[in-house]
């Protein structure tokens, strides 16, 4: 018996000790997080995401402001979501600014090709 | 111990009994992953974004199995849901940018052949300006040469002219309204006979010498007498002594087309018919030179 209640306490205390150092080590990643997601949402903004997907970039901006917050009411776990949303809205918002600067770039060299060829084609009557 | 090991045992079983938990959320963000499983330029050109896509959509569909809290089960969904359009985002970049490599090229060869368009026209337009210029040196060479052609037959006309002035000197040619006119005097005839004495042969041949070097012209052969005689008589004789200067000009090769005979008579006398000597002058045959054009000013 004793040994049996002696397990039961050390894996209750165990697992205490882990909780708690969950709990308290949970303001770490937080912060990681948020520091990341303001790197995305100002690379995003770089790209120019607020032009090319305003959805995206408003989201990101809004949930970092959230993410602020939390940090700062000391709710780690909250801020550590939204932080982690926001980052995932400013790396599509920076997705769909590049990917539409490309076919941008794609289209006008399309034009470029077409008034070309016209050109050719008027030559050689 | 064991009733350690038999909750365990009683935690493992319950997890794998649980009935899988979904949201709408997850729902949407697992149509989305097929639709980018099934985008062929996702597999050709976002495969490292679709394998992070993978790994997000793993973690919400172990949520779902694992019957986890629906905010939960959403907090994965979406940022697998986000993770997929970033996959789709970047393949249309790959592509779009893989456009733009094969365009460049495109455009290149078409610029290159534009501009080989363009020498080419440049060539032919100089090719055409060339030809243009030759033909210019052409016409030129041709002007002179035709200005080199009528000097030279004017030369040549003045040559004769001055050729032709000296002969007829030579033959008593008088300029008169009708032309050159040379005159046959009586003594150049036997006496009343329509025949040429040898002077007068040779008159005929510095005549038919002329008329050879001067192709073009041609002679009107005029008979007159003095009024001795009957008009009849002097008419035969004017006629018979023009047609002897004729036959003498084509016994020496003039062409008959190029003579015409006529007798006058006693008509148009050049003196009184009251001396002997002056009788003498009215007994003539005049030899009418016609122009360059073969032509004559009539009487």
């Amino acid at each position: 018996m004793t040994s049996d209640s002696g397990i039961r306490w050390a894996a209750l205390l165990a697992f205490s000790a882990l909780w708690a150092a969950g709990c308290t080590s949970m303001k770490t990643p937080a912060t990681a997080s948020v520091a990341v997601s303001a790197a995305a949402v100002d690379s995003a903004a770089g790209a120019g995401g607020a032009e090319y997907a305003p959805g995206e970039m408003n989201s990101a901006r809004d949930k970092m402001a959230l993410a602020n917050k939390a940090m700062a009411a000391k709710d780690y776990r909250l801020a550590n979501d939204l932080a982690v949303q926001a980052q995932a809205d400013a790396t599509l918002a920076q997705s769909k600014a590049n990917s539409a600067k490309a076919k941008t770039a794609a289209d006008a060299l399309q034009d470029d090709i077409r008034i070309l060829r016209e050109e050719l084609d008027r030559a050689r009557k | 111990m064991k009733r350690l090991a038999l909750l365990t045992l009683a935690v493992a079983l319950c997890a794998c009994g649980t009935v899988p938990r979904t949201t709408d959320l997850l729902d949407q963000t697992r149509t989305d992953y097929r639709a980018a499983q099934n985008n062929p330029s996702v597999a050709q050109y976002a495969t490292v974004e679709m394998t992070q896509a993978g790994h997000a959509m793993d973690l919400a569909n172990a949520a779902s199995d694992h019957a986890e809290s629906a905010d939960r089960i959403d907090k994965l969904a979406y940022l697998a849901k986000q993770q997929i359009a970033v996959t789709q985002e970047a393949a249309k970049q790959k592509s779009a940018e893989a456009l733009i490599a094969s365009s460049v090229k495109e455009r290149d060869r078409m610029r290159l052949a534009q501009r080989t368009n363009e020498a080419d026209t440049a060539k032919s337009d100089t090719a055409q300006a060339n030809l243009v210029a030759r033909a210019a040196v052409d016409e030129a060479a041709l002007a002179q040469h035709r200005t080199d052609e009528a000097l030279r037959a004017n030369r040549e006309a003045q040559a004769r002219s001055a050729q032709l002035e000296a002969q007829l000197a030579d033959l008593s040619a008088k300029q008169t309204a009708r032309g050159l006119v040379i005159t046959l005097g009586d003594v150049l005839f036997a006496v009343d006979v329509a025949r040429l004495n040898s002077a007068g042969m040779q008159t005929a041949q510095k005549l038919a010498d002329v008329l050879q070097q001067n192709p073009k012209r041609s002679v009107s052969i005029e008979g007159y007498t003095d009024s001795t005689g009957t008009a009849e008589h002097n008419q035969e004789l004017s006629e018979r002594r023009a047609g002897a200067v004729r036959g003498a000009l084509q016994g020496m090769g003039v062409a008959d087309s190029r003579v015409s005979a006529r007798g006058y008579g006693q008509s148009n006398p050049v003196a009184s018919n009251d001396t002997s000597q002056n009788r003498q002058l009215n007994r003539r045959v005049e030899i009418v030179l016609s122009d360059e054009g073969g032509k004559f000013t009539q009487r």
